[in-house]
């Protein structure tokens, strides 16, 4: 395990070097590099997940208390190898999918390297080291070249925002350290403080900071930005990998640096991981850029795993570790099935503009001729993301689901079973409505006809390409009717937290958990497997074979024109006008009339939705911001008197206070 | 007899009913709502003529379709036929008892949804597009109601396992039939008019496209294909009604049935569809269609309706 880690680490020092030299730039060595060393740290995190226990060693002690920890437990170890996992898939794409340029490749390295640090950091000061560099790495990805303005605004916005989020983060951190009187993550978890105002704050704040890189509302908005302009294999690595890292930071503070909180914390969590996924998933309906629609599809997936936190906190609160450990695993399983599918989708949109040349819903269609692997891969994706069985996204909302209704049927408060009952409706709302931008975003895309024609011809992708997204679609598949293989190498991290598994494992093919309720995949893969094809061969069999003509689209009569189809905004329109008081909606038709007459000259349509919580919130807060600097400016007028009568103002005032 | 030989023999007895039985259902409330209209209507078993017909006829197939539109029928069948294995039918307990529970349905219903609507976008045809379009805005508005109603039961009840809901409430005699019951069945009953697309909601009888939602995405089906997303459909009609029946009356049903009380289960399965049956015709013969836009209201109206339901089932408990 040591020497796995070791190992990766200084392969990706050595892949990020590599490319800095610039030697051998068409080898692609930095990315074939990155993908052994995420498969050496995969095994290893797997390996320890598997056999329990945690691995400790020092690494650099630069001054005193500021030591380079590595302590990984099984928390730890989860996180490792969410995002090793993401890695190797994401740096085989690379290979052939980006575009040589050295600066980033050689951050790219380093950004695997930081999360890797993330996962396996042992105290407060390595921690946020490896976070810092994690925020930087990924924002030159983000940036890029810098030369569109959309990369740099929404470069600039996430910088800005994880540096908010940071600062809100450590000092959640920092009062718990202080606290606990060591900054070892060790010793801070044994000397969890009581209940009380201080353990409050601190919980807040690591839900504020570490869900802004979560992506929770109303702190999401960078994320729909900056997830989609990166290119595709950053993308799949920032929305399925680094995003999860905030869920770790919160469930490291929720349930390892704290003992049993208060019942409102568990609340909290349910309304804003209820609230995101809900907000989360009606904007990706809306949306008809691939990228951007897969981005807001992170934050409700991420709102649904805040929501399964949410009820194992309430639980804990309630002195229930059973179900607390059961809605946990509920939030882990989702979070590893959520990486295994964005990365997949991110992944297969990278395969689209690469062979398709565009992300416009509104333009794509009919892919799947064209690209079949890469459409058979995606479509794995999509039905894993509406949340389908057998597919493994159906197995952490069952869960989920199944822990909502036994909180909200256990003694825990009245409060807590009303917000559980709320939070079910709006868990089955999201799922229907995520179905709907699933079947959306794949049929637009890969079924009917292209609705614009492209100049350059749709080609499926290389090979080098398509394997990754089939060995994820395989995985996939795996993690679903193979779930409760999943629960078991998972039920060590449950175990230590909060002393018990999460879920039975007496059943060999059931996934059951701890708070009741059992459930097969496996058995519902084959159901279908058998009843699908059965009445098939029986008709067959009894009314003979029938034969089958192809002919042309029914249009009523006249010829075929693939602007007659539905475009992914028309599409999502009946949401639209059933959510207009949600998303708010703008519509703008103008008329123009040949002078007098009533006869038409033109009609101009325009119509979109707006980010309402950037255009409420945010733009507020900005103007705010500029119009106090503003002001604040005037104290600035350059003469040397003014600024020592400040500090002699400054002076008399500490004087005055400090007496 | 060991338990898998009768999990197979219950599982097998239940699709065969409801295959078998699920184009009478159809033909017996279309026979209805032509008497309530003063009609004669088509004769009791059409359906099943029309079956024939359609399973023996050549099909035709867009040109730009791909195997999505043919897999399609048989997915949307293989998952309501699937869905039935966790539904308690003849007695207090289903033949997949621990491998899966209410969510499970409400999933393989999502799974023949997410066939049946990427088939219709596969022909490129306006009106498939049209037809998913709203199936999955009506499908999405469903989901919560149907969760909710489910779940104030089995929140009633401590456990998600359908037929161990039958089971409960079969042995709480008449304290079942409360408050929180009937907000659940009100929702479940708004539930079953817009998952089986009758008024309304959807109406089964019109080709008319400012209002179809289910017969748009059928319109590029033809032959075999049609006729077994037809069976598709009159199956799941049937399948919700055993589900109404059995959740809601479960007076009579045992958990540990022998042959004797199966058949009594089942004698009164018939009966009790039957009556479910009759408000379908009547629902749909005394309401008019609602506009599409219209549609939350009334689908909202049922998720607030478990919501309360939940609620009571949680301040009681």
């Amino acid at each position: 395990m040591e020497q796995l880690t070791a190992v990766a680490l200084v392969t990706l020092l050595a892949a990020s070097a590599v490319e800095l030299s610039g030697a051998l730039p068409r080898l692609r060595a930095g990315y074939w590099l990155s993908a052994a060393a995420a498969l050496a740290a995969l095994a290893g995190f797997v390996w320890l997940l598997a056999a329990g226990g945690t691995v400790a060693f020092d690494l650099w002690s630069p001054a005193p208390s500021l030591d380079l920890r590595w302590h990984m437990d099984g928390l730890g170890a989860f996180l490792g190898a969410v995002v090793a996992l993401v890695a190797v898939f994401s740096s085989v794409f690379a290979v052939r999918y980006s575009h040589p340029r050295r600066l980033d490749d050689a951050v790219y390295p380093l950004f695997l390297l930081s999360m890797i640090g993330v996962a396996g950091a042992g105290n407060v000061f390595s921690f946020f080291l490896m976070w810092e560099l994690m925020a930087l790495t990924s924002f030159l990805l983000v940036l890029g070249d810098g030369r569109s303005h959309t990369q740099r605004v929404a470069a600039l916005l996430y910088l800005g925002m994880t540096h908010v989020a940071t600062v809100l983060a450590m000092t959640s951190l920092l009062l718990l350290a202080h606290a606990a009187g060591s900054q070892e993550f060790g010793v801070m978890g044994s000397s969890a403080a009581a209940p009380g105002a201080r353990t409050s704050l601190a919980m807040m704040l690591a839900l504020a900071g570490f869900g802004t890189k979560a992506g929770l509302v109303p702190l999401h908005i960078w994320l729909p930005r900056a997830h989609p302009v990166a290119p595709s294999h950053v993308s799949a690595l920032m929305s399925a990998a680094m995003v999860s890292t905030g869920i770790y930071g919160i469930t490291r503070v929720g349930f390892d640096l704290l003992g049993p909180g208060e019942a409102w914390w568990g609340i909290a969590l349910m309304v804003v991981g209820a609230i995101t996924a809900t907000l989360g998933i009606l904007y990706a309906l809306m949306e008809r850029d691939m990228k951007r629609g897969l981005a807001y599809s992170t934050v409700e997936n991420m709102g649904i795993v805040t929501l399964a936190l949410g009820v194992a906190l309430s639980f804990r609160a309630a002195g229930a570790d059973g179900p607390a450990a059961a809605a946990l695993m509920a939030g882990l399983v989702h979070t590893v099935n959520h990486s295994l599918l964005k990365s997949l989708l991110f992944l297969g949109a990278g395969a689209v503009q690469h062979g398709a040349h565009s992300l416009d819903l509104d333009r794509l269609g009919g892919l799947i001729r064209a690209m079949p692997l890469t459409g058979a891969a995606m479509l794995v994706g999509a039905l894993g993301l509406a949340s389908v069985p057998p597919l493994n996204g159906f197995v952490g909302e069952w869960m989920l689901a199944r822990s909502l209704l036994s909180l909200a049927g256990s003694d825990a408060s009245v409060v807590t079973g009303l917000v559980a009952a709320g939070a079910l409706a709006l868990l089955a709302l999201t799922a229907g409505l995520a179905l709907a931008c699933f079947v959306r975003l794949f049929g637009m895309a890969f079924l009917g006809v292209a609705r614009s024609v492209e100049t350059r011809p749709v080609r499926e992708a290389p090979t080098l390409m398509t394997l990754p997204l089939l060995g994820l679609a395989l995985l996939s598949l795996a993690a679903g009717a193979g779930a409760p293989g999943l629960v078991r190498l998972l039920r060590g991290v449950p175990e230590a937290l909060l002393s018990s598994r999460g879920a039975s494992l007496e059943d060999a093919h059931r996934v059951a958990l701890s708070g009741g309720g059992s459930f097969s995949p496996l058995v519902v893969a084959l159901a279908l497997l058998v009843l699908a094809p059965l009445p098939w061969i029986l008709l067959r069999l009894s009314f003979g074979a029938t034969s089958r003509k192809r002919a042309p689209v029914w249009t009523t009569g006249g010829s075929f024109a693939p602007t007659m189809q539905y475009s992914a905004t028309s599409m999502s329109k009946p949401l639209r006008l059933f959510f207009k008081r949600v998303l708010l909606p703008e519509r703008q038709v103008t008329v123009e009339y040949h002078g007098s007459s009533p006869l038409l000259r033109r009609v101009h349509y325009a119509g979109r939705v707006p980010a309402v919580v950037e255009e409420r919130v945010y733009l507020p807060m900005h103007s705010l911001a500029i119009w106090s600097a503003r002001r604040i400016r005037a104290l600035q007028n350059g003469s040397v008197e003014f600024y020592l009568l400040y500090v002699f103002i400054a002076l008399a005032a500490l004087l005055a206070v400090a007496r | 007899m060991n338990d898998a030989a009768a999990s197979v023999l219950l599982g097998a007895a239940q699709l065969l009913f409801l295959v078998a039985a699920s184009p009478l259902l159809q033909g017996a409330i279309r026979k209805l709502k032509a008497r309530l209209q003063s009609r004669q209507g088509p004769p009791l078993l059409q359906s099943y003529h029309d079956l024939a017909k359609l399973f023996s006829r050549s099909e035709m197939v867009s040109a730009t379709a791909s195997v999505f539109q043919l897999a399609a029928p048989w997915v949307v069948l293989g998952a309501t036929l699937a869905a039935a294995l966790y539904v308690p039918m003849f007695a207090a307990t289903t033949p997949l008892t621990r491998d899966g529970d209410l969510l499970v349905v409400i999933g393989l219903f999502a799974l023949a949804r997410a066939a049946l609507t990427l088939g219709a976008l596969d022909s490129g045809s306006t009106f498939g597009h049209m037809g998913s379009s709203r199936e999955l805005a009506v499908g999405a508005l469903v989901e919560p109601a149907l969760i909710l109603g489910l779940g104030s039961l089995a929140l009633a009840t401590g456990t998600t396992r359908l037929g161990e809901i039958v089971a409960a409430g079969a042995h709480d005699g008449l304290g079942f039939f409360n408050l929180p019951w009937a907000l659940a069945l009100l929702a479940l009953a708004v539930v079953t008019l817009a998952e089986t697309g009758r008024i309304p909601v959807d109406n089964p009888d019109t080709h008319l496209e400012v209002t179809m939602i289910h017969e748009a995405m059928l319109l590029e089906h033809s032959g075999r294909s049609l006729g077994v997303l037809h069976l598709a459909a009159m199956t799941k009609q049937l399948l919700l009604a055993c589900l109404i029946a059995n959740l809601f009356f479960p007076t009579g049903l045992r958990a540990d049935p022998g042959l004797a009380s199966y058949l009594t289960g089942a004698a009164l399965l018939v009966v009790k569809v039957s009556v479910v049956g009759v408000a379908l015709a009547v629902v749909e013969s005394i309401y008019a269609k609602m506009r599409l836009y219209e549609l939350p209201d009334l689908i909202g109206s049922a998720s607030l309706a478990g919501l309360v339901a939940m609620a009571i089932t949680v301040w009681q408990r």
